[in-house]
């Protein structure tokens, strides 16, 4: 063989690998581009059906058997009285127990367990929540049934264990030289932890509430479990009325028959979606504001 | 309300105890007495020693109220009439007690408004009593603790030993959470095995819980095609979508895209992931699932259902995109730079240094990514109850209308019937099976990402 034909074959094979690295780059952006194209899809499409039906009477109605005259304010106090319970709960508790996991746990097998369940809980369907709100709250503890008491609790159960993992990793960011200094002035463990550590966590520890609330404000199946479908027409003033929710108002519009239906069901994804956009958008700039790099 | 007043009543003693204790603590400074604790912590606690006993004695009475007044309803002259089935005589008293709470309330039996007045009776003297001994509890626990209050007294010491034990139950309620799925799921399932036989139930083909009566209940309880129509569609339609796009995302974010591309494809990614089931299920429901029966109409097939495995799987796929390519992203990063750098400088194009060197070493980590994705995606519930449909079909077929767990679960628990049917505690046992077959997946996947993480490490 000549060196000219060795030259040859060398240039072409060189060519062959250009020419699928250039295919996989290509199928690397094809992914992509298709992945966002399915979100660009859903938004025009619900934006295209729905944006006729958001007025301000679509805003402040409550439901209705006539898809003119429905609209999303009863489920909009639902979600906000669910939401609510919800915050009061899994704030508190979820802080509480990552302060005490993060700073203060010893090392032993009842700590594992807790940290154990508490990452398996955040993996866990959201359904069984529902289930265990069902058996729990309502069969056990005789709660009112559909009431944002009872779904807030089956939701505050669920956000938990995301805003303990979220402020764990916030607590855990912060460095030791802090808690070294508090300690070296005197202050207890305990002052050094709520006097510092928490407040310069705080940023971190908002941003994955917002996110857990955010998860909870779009949930609905959990809340399916406990009866939170009922058809309601008078917004709920407390939180043991009977009640609905955003994401529920969403469900049960999408199974009526009138075509009606299909443009309020469309708006309410609207008004929900600019909800969740608008929680995000908050915990992304709290995230970059705040954010210390020690 | 006698509550509200209970409540306020508090509040006004925990205020004044707080500046009294820390009034009185301030005049140990005056006097120059070295005193042990700041005048906050003498005040927290006192306020604690009133606030403590009072709640905890208020969360008893609370709890014992309803036996007693059902108690003392027993005497009454009206209380005779009620039925004597027990069944009945619970709801009766259910229904008065609703009235009493509530007088808008709708009644059936006519008893249980006849029964409200005595409720209503019962319930103020026993709220009465309630409110008489929180306040002896909150005025000797907080006489308790102001007598405590001396300069040489660690009130720091105390008030931080509470705080301890309130972050210990805070994290104690996970533990409790998990233990209260585990023991509902499993007693309810537990009463459902006494009436249908477990070995019936796993291995049955027959699905339909609606025709289960009579004595032979355990033929409409063959729970083998939810678990079929739930792989199906959750393992394989939805990962035959998600693995490809999550994972060649993935590796174009991680390696072709410029940084600022970068910052601005991923949040859209994740938005994806943050988009609620319900709004995916609608559009599955509007959108893919005509669109999916009308080319299986030009494809040949008569009357093709709106329902199928198809649309609620390709859905489910989409949703589950970013969560894989986030966990992708995350293994790839974790391989040592040292091997790309290495088979880069012996000339490997970039696709092949991703093909043979990357995903080889990252692959412990995509396929624990895709058992979490897995895992998610059979416990996903609204997508297929918008989209999959009720029929328990045994099928391979894409496009024919399947069930899952999770409909069924939803399709059992809604609707008005008594708790204790077999059709509604099936349901519990299908929430058993799910819960710890996501279970099982979680716990191997996470093992599987910390032990290759360690090998690199």
């Amino acid at each position: 063989m000549t060196d000219a034909h060795v030259l040859a074959r060398m240039e072409q094979r060189l060519a062959q690998r250009h020419a699928a690295e250039r295919r996989f780059h290509l199928l690397g952006l094809g992914a992509v581009v298709l992945s966002l194209s399915f979100l660009v899809l859903l938004l025009v499409i619900m934006l295209k059906n729905g944006l006729g039906g958001l007025d301000w009477q679509f805003l402040t109605a409550s439901d209705s058997t006539d898809p003119a005259s429905a609209g999303i304010w009863g489920a909009f106090k639902g979600s906000l009285w669910t939401m609510l319970v919800t915050l009061a709960l899994s704030f508190p508790l979820g802080v509480l127990a990552a302060v005490y996991l993060e700073e203060f746990a010893p090392r032993n097998r009842w700590v594992d367990i807790v940290e154990v369940s508490i990452n398996n809980l955040a993996a866990v369907p959201s359904i069984i929540f529902g289930l265990l709100g069902l058996a729990v709250f309502i069969n056990t503890l005789h709660m009112p049934r559909s009431s944002p008491l009872v779904g807030g609790l089956t939701l505050a159960l669920m956000t938990m264990p995301v805003i303990v993992i979220a402020s764990r990793n916030a607590i855990k960011a912060v460095p030791p030289s802090i808690r070294d200094a508090a300690l070296a002035i005197g202050a207890s463990p305990v002052q050094t932890v709520f006097h510092h550590v928490v407040p310069l966590a705080l940023p971190g520890i908002m941003t994955g509430t917002i996110i857990g609330m955010a998860r909870a404000l779009g949930e609905t199946a959990p809340l399916l479990m406990i009866g939170m479908r009922a058809f309601i027409a008078t917004p709920p003033d407390g939180v043991t009325a009977p009640a609905s929710v955003l994401p529920m108002q969403i469900f049960l519009w999408s199974d009526e028959i009138d075509a009606g239906f299909v443009q309020n069901t469309s708006a309410a994804i609207i008004v929900l979606l600019v909800f969740l956009l608008a929680m995000n958008g908050l915990a992304i700039y709290l995230r970059n504001k705040f954010e210390v790099n020690w | 309300m006698i509550q509200l007043a209970i409540l306020s009543a508090l509040v006004a003693l925990v205020l004044v105890g707080w500046f009294t204790a820390r009034g009185k603590a301030r005049l140990f400074a005056r006097d120059g007495v070295t005193t042990w604790s700041r005048p906050e912590y003498h005040a927290a606690h006192l306020v604690l020693w009133i606030l403590v006993p009072a709640l905890v004695g208020w969360l008893a009475w609370s709890a014992l109220v309803p036996s007693l007044v059902d108690a003392a309803l027993a005497a009454w002259p009206v209380a005779q009439n009620l039925p004597a089935s027990e069944f009945e005589r619970a709801s009766v008293l259910a229904e008065a007690r609703a009235l009493a709470a509530n007088p808008d309330a709708g009644s059936f039996y006519p008893l249980a408004a006849e029964l409200v007045a005595p409720i209503q009776q019962l319930n103020a003297r026993y709220g009465l009593v309630g409110a008489v001994i929180v306040a002896i509890l909150a005025f000797s626990g907080g006489a308790w603790g102001f007598s405590r209050l001396r300069a040489d007294f660690p009130a720091r010491t105390w008030v931080e030993r509470a705080v301890m034990l309130l972050l210990l139950l805070a994290s104690l309620v996970a533990i409790l959470t998990t233990f209260g799925i585990i023991a509902s799921l499993v007693y309810e399932t537990g009463l459902f095995f006494g009436q249908v036989s477990p070995i019936d139930f796993l291995t049955g083909t027959h699905w339909s819980p609606g025709a289960a009566v009579g004595d032979d209940i355990g033929d409409s309880f063959g729970a083998v095609p939810l678990f079929w129509g739930t792989i199906y569609i959750g393992a394989v339609i939805a990962m035959i979508v998600a693995i490809p796009l999550g994972l060649m995302s993935a590796i174009y974010l991680t390696q072709y895209a410029s940084a600022r591309a970068r910052r601005w494809i991923k949040p859209m990614l994740e938005i994806l992931a943050g988009v609620p089931t319900v709004v995916y299920g609608y559009f599955a429901a509007l959108t893919i699932a005509p669109f999916i029966r009308d080319l299986a109409a030009s494809l040949g097939r008569d009357n093709p259902s709106t329902e199928s495995a198809l649309a609620a799987g390709l859905v489910m796929g989409v949703m589950i995109i970013p969560f894989v390519s986030s966990m992708a992203d995350d293994s790839i990063a974790a391989v040592p730079s040292a091997m790309r750098d290495g088979s880069l400088a012996m000339g490997a194009t970039q696709s092949e240094t991703i093909k043979r060197v990357l995903i080889p070493a990252a692959l412990p980590g995509i396929v624990a990514g895709v058992m979490l994705a897995v895992s998610r995606a059979i416990g996903e519930t609204m997508i297929v109850v918008m989209a999959a449909g009720a029929a328990a079909n045994l099928s391979a077929d894409p496009l024919d209308s399947m069930t899952t767990v999770t409909f069924q679960i939803v399709q059992l628990l809604t609707g008005d019937q008594e708790f204790d049917s077999p059709k509604t505690l099936s349901a519990f046992a299908l929430g058993l099976i799910l819960f710890t077959v996501t279970l099982v997946l979680n716990i191997v996947a996470l093992r599987v990402v910390r032990r290759f993480r360690e090998a690199y490490d």
